[in-house]
């Protein structure tokens, strides 16, 4: 179909090789980006930031974006300052912490309750254990300027744990895992598909989700330039729209275990069925021999019931700055959250949806 | 190996990553011995880290579709090991796309093949350009001293307009005379007056 209103039909797109890169995924495969018009290619990447720098010469048209990054962009905290927006959320939720097997003896009475998550004070024999070691507790994240990161330093300082006593590190995720077995991590907070290939393969047990932490906030935008937008405004209407179609297709669970095939697919995560299905299936696998926590929220693509869910409020913008303050990748979130309406867009999402 | 050149300046170290040992085949003929002390790292994820640290190489260079780069940006970041300038080199022979991606932040980017002339000062660019943004980070952390110290300050204030029933105007020069008599900073007299207000008891919220 062509659609004769479009700035640009051909896009290219970047993704991550993770379990909520699905919108993405699903508008190719199932012709939602068709439907409106538009000939998407999706590109796999490596590294967060060379898909910044990517979207930052032209060389992706918009990609699937970790919720701080067009903040961190647009503010020039991670380098040259370069005005990002997004006018979508992609998804909810969907990040765990992981930690090394051999520290569950250790939780004690915090072992695992039955469907409850565990609190970072179940931690606290190890941290002191390690520092009798003369060492700290190592924890890995993929990106400082994440949701992960900051829900990793949320979960631990809630307990009161002073993050003087964590070592915080970042490692690609394709890592993390022989990382973790390997010993030279204790555990990670990561998004699927880590949490469970690390359960599968008995390295580690996932003790809390990213929705135990911060309910249901967002962890995926579709994030572009300020200025593709300005250049594109149909493309961007069609782009959002698309992709909100496909977001809401994953509110069923039988259309998210089609989902999850496709997904394992080389040319998109390459990994086991039994790996990826379970988060989309709301189910969190936990330990070894362990039954798996029900989350229904796991992975949160949309809400059948409202728009809510997917327009990008500047609440949530601003509950990041707080975030990035606190992890000192910002000096002053007031001064910053007077730019927060030219980077969180819920008036585009509005508009494209009146 | 510690040869120096002709005006004796040291040579820089290099950390050549290999994700892809023909691009860094070529990069390396490219590269200056005379210049520059070059190392290779052929690992990954947590075993690259350790060799950063261990060779302390002055810059690292890798392939911009590497996978480890959000890991060795992110020294930058999180101060766990002395920050690194990381240049880039890919196939893409674009120049207007170089430009642009040294702009977006990229210490520096260095294309599959390139004149031996041409990576000294790219590199050398690089350094510079890591040095820019270095500085912006110490600003940050100034800016964030400068906050904390006013916040002291503040604080200070509040508590001797409430005891010394004085104005504002008055407490802010009582600290600043303070300051000035005893040649402190106006941060330490506000943190002095506070310690004494917590040993007295008095309400400094």
């Amino acid at each position: 179909m062509v659609n004769t209103l479009l700035e640009k039909q051909a896009l290219t797109l970047g993704f991550m090789p993770l379990t909520d890169s699905a919108p993405l995924v699903v508008a190719k495969e199932f012709g939602f980006f068709e439907k409106y018009g538009l000939d998407v290619t999706l590109e796999k990447q490596n590294s967060w930031a060379t898909m910044r720098d990517k979207i930052c010469t032209g060389l992706l048209d918009a990609a699937q974006m970790l919720a701080p990054m067009p903040i961190a962009s647009s503010l020039g905290v991670d380098g040259q300052r370069i005005p990002m927006i997004t006018p979508l959320v992609l998804s909810r939720n969907g990040n765990a912490i992981t930690l090394g097997k051999k520290w569950y003896p250790l939780l004690g009475e915090h072992q695992l309750p039955e469907g409850q998550p565990v609190n970072a004070e179940a931690i606290k024999p190890l941290v002191a254990l390690k520092q009798q070691q003369g060492e700290k507790l190592k924890l890995a994240t993929v990106f400082p300027y994440s949701c992960h990161y900051y829900q990793l330093l949320d979960w631990l300082t809630n307990a009161g744990i002073d993050l003087e006593q964590i070592e915080i590190l970042i490692i690609p995720p394709g890592n993390m895992t022989t990382a973790l077995k390997l010993g030279h991590i204790d555990g990670f907070c990561v998004g699927g598909p880590w949490n469970a290939f690390a359960v599968r393969a008995h390295l580690g047990f996932t003790g809390v989700t990213s929705s135990d932490i911060w309910v249901d906030f967002p962890e995926k935008v579709l994030g572009m330039l300020a200025s593709w937008q300005l250049q594109n405004p149909q493309t961007c209407k069609a782009l959002v729209q698309a992709l909100n179609e496909a977001c809401h297709w994953l509110e069923s669970i039988p259309n998210r275990f089609e989902a999850a095939q496709i997904l394992s697919q080389s040319q998109y995560l390459n990994m086991d069925l039994n790996i990826i299905a379970p988060s989309l299936l709301g189910s969190c696998l936990t330990f070894k021999d362990l039954p798996p926590r029900q989350i229904d929220t796991y992975n949160q693509f949309a809400d059948s019931e409202s728009l809510q869910l997917n327009c990008p409020n500047i609440e949530d913008g601003r509950w990041l700055l707080e975030a990035m303050q606190k992890a000192g990748h910002l000096a002053d979130p007031e001064q910053a959250a007077a730019q927060l309406p030219h980077i969180y867009r819920p008036d585009l999402f509005q508009q494209y949806f009146e | 190996m510690s040869i120096s050149n002709s005006d004796t300046q040291p040579l820089l170290k290099l950390l050549l990553v290999d994700y892809n040992s023909h691009k860094t085949h070529i990069l390396s003929e490219a590269l200056d011995s005379e210049y520059y002390q070059i190392e290779w790292a052929s690992s990954s994820g947590m075993s690259l880290l350790h060799r950063v640290k261990e060779s302390k190489p002055d810059i690292i260079i890798i392939d911009i579709e590497s996978p480890d780069r959000d890991m060795l940006d992110s020294l930058n970041v999180l101060n766990t090991a002395a920050p690194k300038p990381v240049v880039m080199f890919s196939e893409d022979q674009d120049s207007e796309i170089i430009q642009e991606l040294v702009k977006a932040g990229v210490s520096a980017y260095i294309t599959g093949d390139v004149a031996t002339s041409r990576v000294r000062s790219i590199i050398e660019v690089a350094l510079a350009r890591f040095q820019e943004h270095q500085n912006l980070k110490q600003e940050l952390a100034d800016t964030k001293q400068k906050l904390s110290s006013q916040k002291v300050i503040e604080q200070a204030k509040i508590w001797l307009m409430e005891n010394k029933h004085c104005s504002e105007k008055q407490a802010y020069h009582h600290i600043r005379k303070i300051a000035m008599d005893n040649s402190q900073k106006m941060e330490d007299v506000a943190k002095n007056i506070l310690s004494l207000a917590t040993m007295l008891g008095g309400n400094h919220g």
